[in-house]
């Protein structure tokens, strides 16, 4: 049920409708290209985006890597699926990585992260409640933790982004409580521009009959700040090492 | 609602013109800001691809706050179908009582925030110290000006005008942390102090930087991962935001998430976006049980009552104005008095807080253009600052004043003085003849005269010359004229 509406709304929204010279509601939805478009168009809309991504799949993952680099990530690949694994465990050992906690997309049934780093002697905690393990225990799992794995939902050539969305299995805190982030990127999930990620979201958004995701996030880089003499710095709050390990 | 302090503008410009300390750091930082956003734009964009992108900014911004009304029902309607709460506060006070009440609620003893201009224009840390919960700034800068006392010096560098050794005094003073002028190691003293924030902190404060009307999606775009924190540990997250800062749709995103990077620090895009849409859902494994959001009128009303001052309300907060803003470069951001600084700062500290105690910011710019240039929306800052001047002059409005009668008086006379030719020729002469004994090497040095004396305070007024332009033009130096 959802909340009720504040009491001062009704109030509040009739100043500032009078504010724009106006004294009633709208009886219409403003015309707006981005709003007005309904499922069948976005539908057609997302049918291009689509055809889009398919063809211009290797200058997305090109560009990707150029962008991900520019953007202070470390990029692996792309490599063949059995290979990568090997590579983020690797990774692990290169930075001594003794807890590390993973979140649990639907890459990690394709690359057994696991058993890699188990073969170099790490033991990776999936971050997620369960039979065993409260919720209230994660907070102190993932603060704990010098290294985090996970998907990614998409990953967009643009601007060298991986977009996570949290949600049961997958820790908001995985990517970002570690010092130290892995993401693991297929190319499929691999987008030219943030255009084409709004496109998408919105159709899902529509055909969920306005359902959204309660949390979604774009990494792009290590953790950063200037604030201290406009000298850049990474590793503020969030992760200062980024790996983002490309699945051709 | 923090304390205004503008109508100390000119004092205070001039104190902050003579701190060498504010200097340096204005002369260090602000071709820093401005030469990494012309690079950030050259290396994506051409000036016809970067100009269309502004046009489009700023159609949908105007589009959305002239049906203002529409989309806050929206965005209240899709949070709380998302399962969140939504607010509405007229002023300061109205949304910090809101504020404490949430956390009452949650017996709440200590918040986290990351950066909210809004929450600074509540002076909400004092307001939540009063109630007695414990506030913790997690932005570095704002984390560190609240340790020093003080306020946001510049919107998106809130501690420019710190040094690395202010800084490292500060964190020895309040963390007992061992002296260092390493950057990298204030930043980790930082970082250590704040996790344990983090981790404990029951409730958590946020800003907004856009409200995505249908799906109820609030967009926050940060660097140092401390809003994502503050988003996901604790049991409450409480985002306060401006009422303007609703958008449409999901789509109308990406045009404001391109220009806002690369005009606030010149990065292509910040290292994190975040887009939260409620609290978790129930088989999220963390984040925050409840979600509110707070809109926040608290004088914005006053700005879109005016048919001119209401494209002040599409400003997306990135700080180029002030980058390239002669006079802020100058003065620094604590001169302005309020939250916000530079030509933006000008234009609404007035019509939010009282336009007479901050008369004097709309005359503090030289209306040279660079803010309108580089403004990502397109905001027309200097005609925003002439019609505030024109307001302020012909007294229109409450709380404002007209010009003095001798001000007005003196406009009379050189309108007689100038209106006809013959009139100018005749009062040419008597100038000639009145400025005589105030030249000294063809300057007047001083003009003893009340009201317009200032001219001369800190220049020479150039004198009048024995002959006008039309005069020699008259004695022969025109062409030739052929004979009829």
């Amino acid at each position: 049920m959802p909340a009720e509406e504040h009491p001062n709304k009704a109030a509040f929204l009739q100043r500032v409708r009078e504010a724009l010279g106006r004294s009633d509601p709208l009886l219409h939805m403003p015309d707006h290209p981005t709003l007005k478009a309904a499922l069948p168009r976005q539908e057609e809309k997302v049918r291009t985006v689509r055809a889009r991504i398919d063809v211009l799949r290797a200058q997305n993952l090109k560009k990707l890597a150029e962008t991900a680099t520019a953007a202070s990530w470390h990029v692996h690949g792309p490599i063949a699926v059995e290979e990568a694994a090997e590579v983020v465990a690797g990774i692990a050992s290169g930075l001594r990585a003794k807890h590390v906690v993973r979140s649990t997309e639907d890459v990690f049934r394709r690359v057994n992260v696991d058993s890699a780093l188990r073969r170099s002697g790490i033991s990776p905690t999936v971050l997620a409640a369960g039979r065993s393990r409260g919720r209230s225990a994660l907070k102190g799992l993932a603060f704990e933790a010098d290294l985090g794995i996970t998907g990614v939902s998409y990953a967009i050539a643009e601007t060298g982004t991986c977009v996570v969305t949290p949600r049961k299995g997958i820790a908001r805190l995985t990517s970002l409580a570690p010092p130290a982030y892995i993401a693991l990127v297929e190319a499929d999930q691999v987008l030219g521009n943030l255009d084409e990620y709004f496109a998408l979201t919105r159709l899902v958004y529509q055909k969920s009959r306005g359902r959204t995701p309660t949390y979604v996030n774009f990494i792009s880089g290590p953790s950063r700040t200037a604030d201290i003499e406009q000298t850049l710095t990474i590793g503020v709050h969030g992760p200062g090492v980024v790996h983002m390990v490309l699945i051709a | 609602m923090a304390q205004v302090k503008s109508a100390a503008f000119k004092k205070a410009s001039t104190r902050a013109l003579h701190d060498q300390g504010i200097q340096h750091a204005l002369n260090h930082v602000m071709n820093h800001f401005t030469e990494a956003r012309a690079s950030a734009i050259a290396a994506d964009y051409s000036d016809e691809s970067w100009d269309a992108m502004r046009t489009r900014a700023a159609a949908i911004k105007a589009h959305t706050i002239g049906n203002l009304d529409y989309y806050l029902d929206l965005a209240d309607r899709s949070i709380r179908r998302n399962g969140g709460h939504v607010h509405f506060a007229d002023d300061a006070a109205d949304a910090t009582r809101i504020v404490i009440d949430i956390a009452k609620r949650h017996d709440v003893k200590r918040a986290i925030k990351s950066k909210s201009m809004v929450s600074e224009e509540m002076g909400l840390n004092d307001a939540l110290k009063r109630a007695g919960i414990d506030p913790v700034e997690t932005d570095l800068g704002e984390y560190i000006i609240q340790l020093a006392g003080e306020t946001p010096f510049h919107i998106i560098a809130p501690a420019m005008h710190k040094t690395r050794e202010e800084v490292s005094d500060l964190f020895h003073d309040w963390l007992k942390s061992a002296p260092t002028s390493d950057i990298a190691r204030l930043c980790s003293i930082a970082r250590e102090a704040l996790r344990k924030h983090f981790e404990t902190a029951e409730m958590g404060i946020t800003g907004a930087n856009f409200v995505v009307a249908e799906t109820g999606t609030v967009v926050i775009v940060t660097n140092e991962g401390n809003g994502r924190m503050v988003t996901s540990t604790p049991r409450v997250h409480v985002a306060i935001c401006g009422m303007e800062k609703v958008l449409p749709a999901i789509e109308d995103l990406p045009v404001f998430l391109r220009l806002l990077p690369r005009s606030a620090t010149g990065q292509r895009t910040t290292s994190y976006t975040s887009f939260i849409s409620g609290p978790r859902g129930p088989s999220d494994e963390d984040g925050p049980e409840e979600f509110h959001l707070i809109f926040v009128d608290n004088g914005r009303l006053n700005l879109l009552k005016d048919e001119v001052l209401r494209e002040a309300l599409s400003c997306i907060r990135c700080g180029a104005c002030l980058n390239h803003c002669p006079v802020y470069r100058k003065v620094g951001g604590h001169a302005y008095g309020w939250v916000y600084s530079g030509p933006i700062g000008a234009v609404v500290t007035g019509p939010m807080t009282g336009m007479k105690q901050a008369a004097d910011l709309p005359f503090a710019s030289t209306l040279c253009g660079a803010c309108r240039d580089v403004c990502p929306v397109k905001i027309d800052l200097p005609k925003l600052l002439l019609h505030l001047r024109h307001r302020l002059a012909e007294g229109t409005g409450s709380g404002e004043r007209a010009g003095t009668w001798m001000e007005r008086l003196y406009i009379r006379r050189w309108h007689d003085a100038v209106k006809t030719r013959a009139a100018l020729d005749r009062s040419t002469r008597l100038g000639r003849l009145l400025q005589k004994p105030l030249v000294r090497r063809g300057k007047v040095r001083s003009l003893p005269l009340p009201v317009i004396s200032g001219w001369t305070k800190d220049r020479d007024f150039p004198a009048l010359a024995p002959k006008s332009f039309g005069e020699i033009w008259r004695d022969g130096l025109g062409p030739a004229r052929e004979p009829e």
